[in-house]
């Protein structure tokens, strides 16, 4: 870019330049003094323009939070960045720099308008955060793949769109397939689209959207389906009894099993697997169910309790309303009433009275928020036995659940014990079937040895069981604790905030008594 | 109580007396007469008949001398048709047959009085009660359900009194006499209404009974107006959710339990107190309104409606008092006795005792033990009534009811009088010359028809403080047709308050307007239809000093304004609150929560306290807390000591924040406020004084409108819509001239001679040439007849003139100056008429040739033979 700035040094934005910049913006009249006076936050500032700055580097824009609009065009940016902070952005412009891709922008997702206008950009990527996206500048860059138009697909608010000084606007079929692909946008190069090029580029690129609608709607049910499944292993992980409803267990049991794998090949011994893992599996579905009914008696429980908590307070607040409300009529008249006495002695007096109804005020607010606490803090540990108990109860039957299978699984042991030791016996008789594996047949070597091997899968079998009976415990737990001290937590916020806000109240009556007091002296 | 036992002892002795006589008649005599009548019935002996001959002599029915009497031969009775003056054979079967059943009615009860069978008509002929009724479904909408027709039966008919109150009357007549002269006594109200009853489908039966005075005489002067009494506001109970799991306990109850109890003693003694009082005071209320006791009570004969539940969805029976339209329970104790019933099918007589009025009666007609019948075969409506044949009936009665008729063997037969008709102009005119007026305890109710008055004024009900009707405590005035909508107008004399209540529509868009004065500037409250409004007005209040304004559905959330005012400075020049707006005081302005802004940015209220050039900002409280934002702007002075203009200063904006933020402490943020403030107060200036000046726009086209009152007529009013009936007579008339211009085209000049053809024929081409000879020869005759005929007028008038002149002249001298003036005038008329057939003679002569022509010309075109003559030709 041949441009009168390259013989200037290229710079980074610093604060000087910032300040420079929101000082130079804000200059009008009276507003402009004040502003003077005062200097401005860097949070407030709603928009900010950095043109022909010859700036290199952008940096330290971290502190203006509520930034709407930021203008950094004609400089000499070459790489996207220190935009991350930037969430509030709604215009950005980045024209007629020296920009090869497009990124850093994930975070903002209110952007509505990005110009990107006179770059180096050869690819239209990175941009799939940027939701709302409105009006997108892409003129003069080195786009020339016509794929990128599909990228575009995705932003459904798109309505405008230049793409011109592009290679691929070279091409014949530039404007048709555009308009093709997408049928939302209503101006191109800005240019309006008119109704009938719409329906001329739709009929000639028929087949093709349809293929490319079909395949996206393909992956958008495919997404959804995703999602379900996704959002009911949430909901049995909220009650703890996820991969419960099926065989997960007992298949995972095998998984790392080896030798209980090698002697499911001995005679017998898959039929007695076969009907072990019906029962395992119908003692996991219970205990599934049981768990799904379990969370939706805590949930009812715990919605009776917000819900009558947040009446309460709702209640006391109303009680609180009442009492400021009538507390204001009669200040305002003594008010009044102070300011339109004359005499000395009567002014204190009354200004002693109406103290004394301030202070009233706030033993009468902070009565009533005592009373709130205590009797929310008797709700709350109701509560917090009730749920406790309710947990309890759950982990004793869950466990009982899994004490039968774990009985389960030690029949299933004695039974195999039988079965191997049977055939160890044949084995020693030499009149072992013929098809078994190698493997199992090392197995059958001495008694030790395959009880060594039955035991093993035994042991893995029971330390699963053991796990799964533990994660579960742990975590209802930990949920059942956490909950009880969010409670906690979340009242002694809410009394605080109350505290704070009663005594501020009354400070600030004060202070305005004491006020009227000090103008009367000077008076 | 003690009334009702020596009754009953009285009773018990008389029969002890007649107790042979009566052994017979056990069962039939304890009948209908309620006890009083009953009691001077069993000790009737000659002294006692004399006596009371003489008490009833010396009684005064309390009819006023301006009471309408319906006397016999002002009807007349010409213009009714056959049926009301003779009786056919079936007729004549039933009153043998009435004559019958009264004969062996009297045999078996003869201490019941006579049975009202079959009255004289107007013509004077004896005809069967039922078959006076005659069941019509009117064409009005508005009469479908029993409340309106009765209402309107009570409105249409002017009430006359009976003759003789102890009996029924000699006549009834017709409902179409009844109609047209627009009076009657109970039984001809009640026979119209029941006849309109049973046409739209109820299940209702004329009662000939016993009344209290008041229900006979019409006398509603004891009764509340129905239109004073306040409905009863139903209360809602709130449910009361049953206590959540978590309901957090009420705080501990500190009080004393005993000092409560105490005190809850003590104020229940006050308030029994008061309630003694109170009763002590009504009940002595109550004796004053107490009517004399009435000497002929139970023997005042009466004649209403019954209507039995069943039929169109009625829940229950009940009773229509004709007079007065209102419905009565079956337990009232207005009514003292029924003798019997009857519809259009039957005649019923009560066998049930009637001594505790008509409280204990059971009115299930098909039990004869309680209901004897007077006709066998027709059916009895309650015990043959079974679920599916009641579904049945309903269905047919109203459309096949003359045909039910006809269908039953030995029915009823069908009733004289004519289809009962009312004509749209009398319906709308309902009362007898459109006005009425109903005398109701301390109530008076006049009613107008529509378009009588011309103010558009309907009906007025004027309350009274007093039971002597002097002192007029409220008037409401009820308006219809209005142009400016106005509905109801109430003026409270007491306090002077006068409230106009408008429907939805009125220019202005007000709903009520309640004013001491029509003055400006003076106690008012306006209330308005606000979805009709722009700026969303519900409510506009004003007092000499104070202006307040309730606003709904504002875009910018302003639902509050109250503007105080000073007295207006006195100026020179000539005054008006227009051109001199008296100065503000203050204005504050509230606002409801507007969603879409935090609440602690979202202004609540905001006073301009414009004399003192303050503001005060109240912002609304956030959802979690209880005490609000707020802030107040002074402005102390616009230069400093130094002279320097201050912009801003710390100490003009005093702010208290329940959540302090970092940007509204900044000057500049306030300064901005304070600017947008003061644009904001300018305009809510403005707009208080743009309030105040629709007020009185609004106060002067109130005053027009008053003063003008315009009705406004639908424009399906044919009759009084003028520009409708115009249009509709111009139209009339240009239908007219269409179609005696089309009959003219029609007139077919080959007609006569295409009938001698045999019809439906394609002409041939001889026939085609004949019919034109003869069309043109006949043409040709008629032409020459023509000119015969003005030759003959012609001659002949020639001819008398001559022998005029004649005679002229052999008497010209004895003639008198008036003959010989008589003669020349003839002379000159009969010279004009020469001339005229002179004229149109010589005008035949040269026209017939060339209407010739043009009939044959015209033949020619004929489309039915032009073809068949140019292949001729």
């Amino acid at each position: 870019m041949n441009r009168l700035y390259d013989s200037m040094e290229p710079r980074v934005i610093d604060d000087d330049m910032l300040k420079l910049a929101v000082g130079e913006q804000s200059s009008q009249e009276e507003t402009g003094e004040l502003a003077k006076q005062e200097g401005i936050l860097f949070k407030d500032v709603l928009s900010l323009q950095l043109d022909f700055r010859n700036i290199l580097h952008i940096d330290n824009l971290w502190q203006f939070e509520n930034l709407r609009k930021l203008q950094l065009d004609n400089n000499v940016i070459e790489k996207i960045e220190g935009l991350e902070n930037l969430t509030h952005l709604v215009w950005l412009d980045l024209s007629f720099n020296n920009i090869e891709t497009i990124e850093g922008l994930d975070t903002l997702v209110n952007l509505e308008d990005l110009s990107l206008f006179n770059n180096r950009i050869s690819n239209i990527d990175s941009l799939d955060a940027l939701v709302k996206l409105q009006v997108l500048s892409l003129g003069n860059n080195q786009i020339d793949n016509m794929m990128n138009i599909i990228y575009l697909r995705q932003f459904r608010c798109l309505r405008m769109l230049s793409l011109s000084g592009n290679p691929i606007s070279e091409v014949e079929d530039y404007k048709m397939f555009i308009c093709a692909y997408l049928p939302d946008l209503v101006y191109l190069d800005f240019r309006r689209i008119d109704d009938h090029t719409k329906e001329v580029a739709e009929a000639k690129h028929h087949y093709s959207i349809e293929e490319l609608k079909h395949r996206e709607n393909l992956m958008q049910a495919r997404l959804e389906e995703e999602q379900v499944r996704r959002e009911e292993l949430e909901r049995h992980k909220t009650a703890f009894v996820e991969h419960l409803n099926g065989s997960f267990l007992f298949d995972s049991m095998y998984a790392e099993d080896s030798e209980g794998n090698k002697l499911s090949s001995l005679p017998g011994v898959s039929e007695l697997l076969e009907a072990y893992r019906d029962k395992f599996v119908i003692i996991c579905v219970n205990i599934f169910e049981y768990g799904l009914k379990q969370q939706e008696k805590w949930k009812t429980e715990l919605d009776t309790f917000n819900e009558c908590v947040h009446e309460a307070i709702q209640e006391n607040q109303e009680q609180g309303k009442r009492k400021i409300a009538k507390f204001k009529e009669k200040h305002l008249m003594s008010l009044s009433a102070i300011r339109e006495e004359l005499e000395m002695p009567n002014i204190e007096k009354m200004i002693l009275e109406c103290s004394t109804d301030i202070s009233e005020l706030f033993d009468a607010l902070m009565m009533l928020e005592m009373q709130l606490v205590e009797q929310l803090e008797e709700t709350i540990s109701m509560f917090e036995r009730n749920i406790v108990n309710l947990v309890g109860l759950f982990i004793e039957n869950v466990q009982s659940l899994m004490a039968q299978c774990r009985d389960l699984e030690n029949h299933h042991h004695e039974k195999l014990l039988e079965i191997s030791i049977s055939t160890l016996e044949k084995a020693v008789k030499g009149d072992l079937d013929e098809d078994l594996s190698e493997d199992v047949r090392a197995l059958f070597v001495d008694k030790d040895t395959i009880v060594n091997a039955v035991g093993a899968s035994h042991d893995i079998h029971l330390l699963k069981i053991d796990n799964r009976e533990d994660e579960l415990v742990t975590r209802i737990n930990s949920w059942c604790t956490r909950l009880v001290d969010k409670i906690h937590r979340d009242e002694i916020m809410r009394n605080r905030k109350r505290v704070k806000e009663i005594s501020l109240y009354i400070d600030h009556m004060k202070s305005e008594l004491d006020n009227l007091e000090y103008s009367d002296i000077l008076d | 109580m003690e009334v009702l036992r020596e009754k009953v002892e009285e009773e018990e002795e008389a029969e002890r007396e007649e107790a042979a006589e009566r052994a017979e008649w056990a069962r039939t005599e304890k009948m209908m007469r309620p006890v009083e009548v009953r009691k001077q019935e069993t000790t009737l002996t000659q002294e006692t008949l004399g006596e009371l001959e003489k008490q009833l002599s010396e009684i005064q029915i309390p009819v006023s001398a301006e009471l309408p009497t319906f006397a016999k031969d002002t009807i007349d009775i010409s213009a009714l048709p056959v049926s009301y003056k003779t009786n056919t054979p079936k007729e004549e079967q039933l009153l043998q047959l009435a004559d019958n059943f009264s004969r062996q009615y009297s045999h078996l009860c003869p201490d019941r009085v006579p049975l009202f069978l079959h009255p004289l008509n107007e013509c004077e002929v004896p005809k069967f009660v039922s078959t006076t009724l005659r069941p019509t479904l009117m064409p009005y909408p508005e009469l479908y359900n029993w409340d309106s027709c009765a209402q309107f039966v009570s409105d249409f008919l002017t009430m006359v009194p009976l003759p003789d109150p102890l009996k029924p009357p000699s006549h009834l007549y017709s409902s179409t006499t009844v109609l047209k002269y627009q009076k009657g006594n109970c039984f001809d109200f009640s026979t119209l209404l029941c006849s309109m009853l049973i046409g739209s489908g109820y299940d209702a039966y004329c009662v000939n009974g016993y009344g209290s005075q008041d229900l006979c005489h019409m006398d509603l002067t004891r009764d509340v107006c129905p239109l004073t009494v306040k409905p009863k506001e139903t209360i809602k109970r709130e449910e009361k959710a049953l206590p959540k799991k978590y309901t957090i306990r009420p705080p501990r109850d500190l009080c004393s339990r005993f000092e409560q109890e105490q005190e809850m003693k003590r104020q229940q003694e006050i308030r029994a107190q008061e309630e003694k009082r109170l009763k002590e005071e009504e009940e002595r209320l109550m004796e004053a309104e107490k009517a004399n006791p009435d000497a002929l009570h139970g023997l005042r004969v009466h004649c209403w409606v019954l209507v039995l539940s069943g039929k169109r969805e009625v829940p229950e029976n009940f009773f229509i008092d004709p007079f007065t339209a209102r419905s009565y329970s079956t337990q009232d104790e207005h009514f003292l006795g029924i003798e019997s019933l009857w519809n259009h099918k039957n005649y019923w007589i009560n066998m049930q005792d009637c001594w505790n009025c008509c409280k204990d009666l059971i009115f299930d007609l098909g039990d004869p033990v309680r209901w004897e019948y007077m006709l066998l075969g027709t059916d009895k409506p309650e015990l043959s009534l079974t679920e599916d044949d009641s579904g049945i009936n309903d269905e047919d009665d109203v459309e096949n009811l003359d045909k039910e008729d006809e269908d039953k063997s030995f029915d009823m037969p069908h009733s004289w009088v004519e289809q009962i008709e009312i004509s749209p102009e009398a319906f709308e005119t309902r009362c007898p010359n459109g006005k009425k007026v109903i005398q109701y305890k301390r109530a008076k109710l006049e009613k107008w028809a529509p378009y009588l008055n011309r103010n558009g004024l309907v009906s007025r009900l004027t309350t009274y403080e007093d039971l002597e009707c002097t002192n007029i405590l409220e008037i409401k005035e009820w308006y219809q047709n209005r142009e400016d909508m106005l509905e109801l107008k109430h003026i409270n004399k007491t306090t002077d308050l006068k409230t106009d209540y408008f429907r939805p529509g009125h220019s202005q868009a007000l709903r009520v307007h309640s004013y001491k004065s029509m003055q400006p500037e003076m106690d008012r409250v306006i209330e308005f239809y606000e979805t009709a409004r722009v700026d969303g007005l519900i409510k506009r209040e004003e007092t000499p000093r104070t202006m307040t304004e309730y606003y709904q559905g504002r875009s910018d959330f302003l639902s509050y304004r109250h503007a105080d005012f000073r007295p207006r400075v006195k100026k020179l020049t000539l005054s008006s609150a227009e051109s001199n707006p008296r100065p503000i005081v203050k204005i504050t302005e509230r606002f409801f929560r507007n969603p879409a802004k935090p609440a602690e940015e979202d202004v609540a209220e905001r006073v301009f306290l414009v004399a003192e050039e303050r503001i005060q900002l109240c912002y609304h409280c956030r959802e979690d807390h209880i005490i609000a934002s707020k802030r107040e702007f002074l402005r102390l002075s616009e230069v400093d000591s130094k002279g320097n203009k201050i912009i801003m200063m710390p100490d003009m904006c005093i702010t208290f924040e329940v959540e302090p933020t970092e940007h509204t402490k900044k000057l500049l943020y306030q300064y901005e406020t304070l600017m947008h403030l003061k644009k904001e107060e300018k305009l809510s200036r403005h707009q208080v004084w743009e309030s105040e000046l629709e007020m009185l726009e609004i106060l002067k086209l109130r005053e027009e409108e008053e003063e003008v009152h315009t009705l406004t007529i639908s424009i399906y009013d044919t009759k009084r819509n003028e520009k409708s009936k115009e249009y509709r007579e111009a139209m009339e008339r240009v239908m007219q001239e269409e179609h005696l211009q089309q009959v003219e085209t029609q007139l077919d000049y080959l007609a006569p001679f295409l009938v001698q053809l045999p019809p439906g024929e394609k002409l041939t081409r001889w026939q085609a040439a004949r019919l034109k000879d003869e069309c043109l020869s006949d043409f040709k005759q008629r032409l020459i007849n023509k000119a015969n005929l003005i030759q003959a007028r012609f001659e002949k008038e020639t001819q008398e003139l001559q022998k005029k002149q004649q005679w002229y002249q052999e008497n010209q001298v004895t003639l008198t100056p008036e003959d010989e003036d008589l003669y020349l005038s003839y002379c000159s008329q009969a010279m004009f008429r020469i001339r005229i057939l002179e004229q149109r003679l010589n005008r035949h002569k040269e026209l017939a040739p060339l209407k010739y022509l043009a009939l044959e010309e015209k033949l020619h075109k004929d489309p039915r033979l032009g073809e068949l003559l140019k292949m001729f030709t």
